[in-house]
């Protein structure tokens, strides 16, 4: 139960709501089609490093600059695809030493992703996402998921 | 000086603020009520002496001048007492502030100078306090335009002009607190030069959202520290361009003090005191204050243990539920207690457990080697 059940915001003519929020978080939205398509482009790259054995540096590569904002859902399922598909051929034994050649921002991405795929178990099975989560928490700590709830910039 | 840190303990309930007067003899403390208690040190523990009751609400934040040896409390009533002590009776009497805020107030600290205090509140403004001698009371001017959300939290700039605030809308902003009639006009900072009240001088984010729960001034100035609930700490300094965000492995900080200035403190959810270090031209996180010692596990035969183990159905005894700090829970505020400004050799930390711990600074140095992490 919540604690407040008044609305005080409500007769506030100036209220701080969620797209003031998420546009001074996200910024200026771009067209859908070039985000789908740099999504597009990223996702093949990604897979000719996972051809050539390169799981590490095809997972570095899929989790730069993920699309941020409401109106690219198909970019973000596309995306998730993209990053699962480089975190799934990652063995256990090698989780913790590629999450430590991630930045920071990489590691917070990452766990981003983590939680996004295992949000659709239909999708993703959970029991190797959970093997990373447990590496990732070990290399960046809990902050790392305090920053996945507190970011604006879902994936 | 020992170098163990000293826990005081009240057990009247989690605090949730407090401020020492200027000589450190005495301490005002609230328990998270409507009152203010304030202690006077008798050898090692704390007497009660008085207490300040006049809000009707939860007090949320007190602060003590401590050359002109007054008090100002603001609560979630809306309003903020300054209190003075009368010399005959030794009574301290409550001078209501005007806020004109219609939400609660929830930060208030005196200027370097004692002649202004702000207040920050719900009612996404600042109420920059100052005392109108034509008409013998505290009167606040509200700094309102661009914050969006509830301020948290409030740091003055050593000039007595500059504002710092950390706000719920994710932003830290440093504003022009000018009072005309009040103060002189400041020196030029790299904050900027023509600062009218309210004058925008610095707006910054953390990088991953989340509530902006403390902000601090270097000691010169020149800089700004702010951690977020995204268990981040960012320095800005606007003379170089410099913005540096640690992206911690811990849980937020809620508060954050400088030692000097190039060590910050930082305190909040994990229960100790992290300290983050200026090497070269990098700020990192260095230690933790707290060396978190395992108590030992005393006082239980095989038996009981097996017996524990199975009444709670456990393969071995678990200690995932055990806080090895000296707080127990969450540390809500630091502030500086011994030392100077550019160099603080003692600092307080209270915290929701109830507990006031004084921490000695100097010796960081000397353990850090067996502290870290």
């Amino acid at each position: 139960m919540a604690f407040r059940k008044i609305d005080i915001d409500a007769l506030e003519e100036d209220a701080f709501g969620e797209e003031e929020i998420d546009f001074q978080e996200i910024g200026e939205l771009r067209p859908v089609s070039d985000v789908e398509s740099e999504v597009n482009t990223r996702a093949q790259e990604v897979r000719s490093l996972l051809q050539r054995g390169n799981f590490s540096e095809a997972l570095t590569a899929a989790l730069q600059n993920p699309p941020y904002g409401a109106p690219y859902h198909a970019a973000k399922a596309r995306n998730t695809q993209t990053v699962m598909d480089a975190a799934y051929q990652v063995k256990v034994t090698d989780m913790t030493q590629v999450a430590k050649s991630l930045s920071p921002e990489e590691q917070d991405v990452l766990m981003k992703y983590l939680y996004a795929g295992m949000a659709a178990p239909e999708h993703y099975s959970s029991g190797h996402l959970l093997y990373w989560h447990e590496k990732l928490t070990e290399v960046a700590g809990q902050g790392c998921i305090v920053r996945v709830i507190t970011d604006r910039r879902t994936v | 000086m020992s170098d163990a840190p000293i826990v005081n303990e009240f057990n009247q309930g989690p605090i949730s603020c407090h401020a020492f007067n200027g000589d450190r003899t005495e301490l005002a403390i609230c328990f998270n009520t409507n009152v203010v208690s304030i202690f006077r040190k008798s050898g090692a523990s704390w007497t009660q002496t008085s207490t300040l009751a006049e809000h009707d609400k939860p007090v949320t934040s007190v602060d003590w001048a401590p050359r002109s040896n007054r008090i100002v409390t603001c609560s979630q009533d809306r309003n903020a007492y300054v209190w003075t002590l009368d010399g005959a009776t030794h009574q301290w009497k409550p001078t209501l502030v005007l806020l004109r805020i219609n939400r609660a107030a929830t930060f208030v600290r005196w200027s370097p100078e004692e002649d202004k205090f702000a207040v920050a509140s719900g009612s996404r403004c600042i109420s920059v306090c100052y005392f109108e001698e034509d008409n013998d009371w505290w009167v606040g001017k509200h700094i309102k335009k661009p914050i969006r959300s509830t301020v948290l939290s409030l740091d003055w700039h050593p000039n007595n002009v500059l504002l710092a605030a950390g706000c719920a809308d994710m932003k830290a902003r440093v504003f022009s607190a000018f009072i005309k009639g009040i103060d002189k006009k400041p020196a030029p900072s790299p904050w900027g030069e023509k600062l009218p009240f309210n004058t925008v001088c610095g707006e910054f984010s953390n990088g991953s959202g989340g509530w902006i729960h403390s902000v601090a001034f270097s000691p010169s100035g020149e800089s700004l520290a702010f951690t977020g609930h995204d268990s981040t700490i960012t320095v800005v300094s606007p003379g170089t361009g410099d913005v540096q965000s640690i992206r911690a492995p811990f849980l937020p900080y809620l508060s954050v003090i400088w030692l000097n200035e190039s060590q910050i403190v930082a305190a909040g959810h994990d229960c100790a005191p992290h300290l983050f270090e200026l090497k070269g031209q990098q700020w990192a996180f260095s230690a933790s204050l707290d060396a978190a010692v395992k108590k030992a596990d005393v006082g239980f035969t095989a038996r009981d243990t097996f017996r524990r183990m199975d009444s709670r159905a456990q393969s071995a005894t678990s200690t995932d539920t055990e806080v090895h700090t000296q707080h127990q829970n969450t540390i809500n505020s630091i502030r500086p207690f011994s030392g100077t400004p550019g160099h603080v050799e003692q600092f307080s930390t209270s915290a929701i457990d109830g507990k006031l711990i004084i921490w000695n600074a100097h010796s960081i140095s000397r353990g850090l080697g067996n502290l870290h992490l």
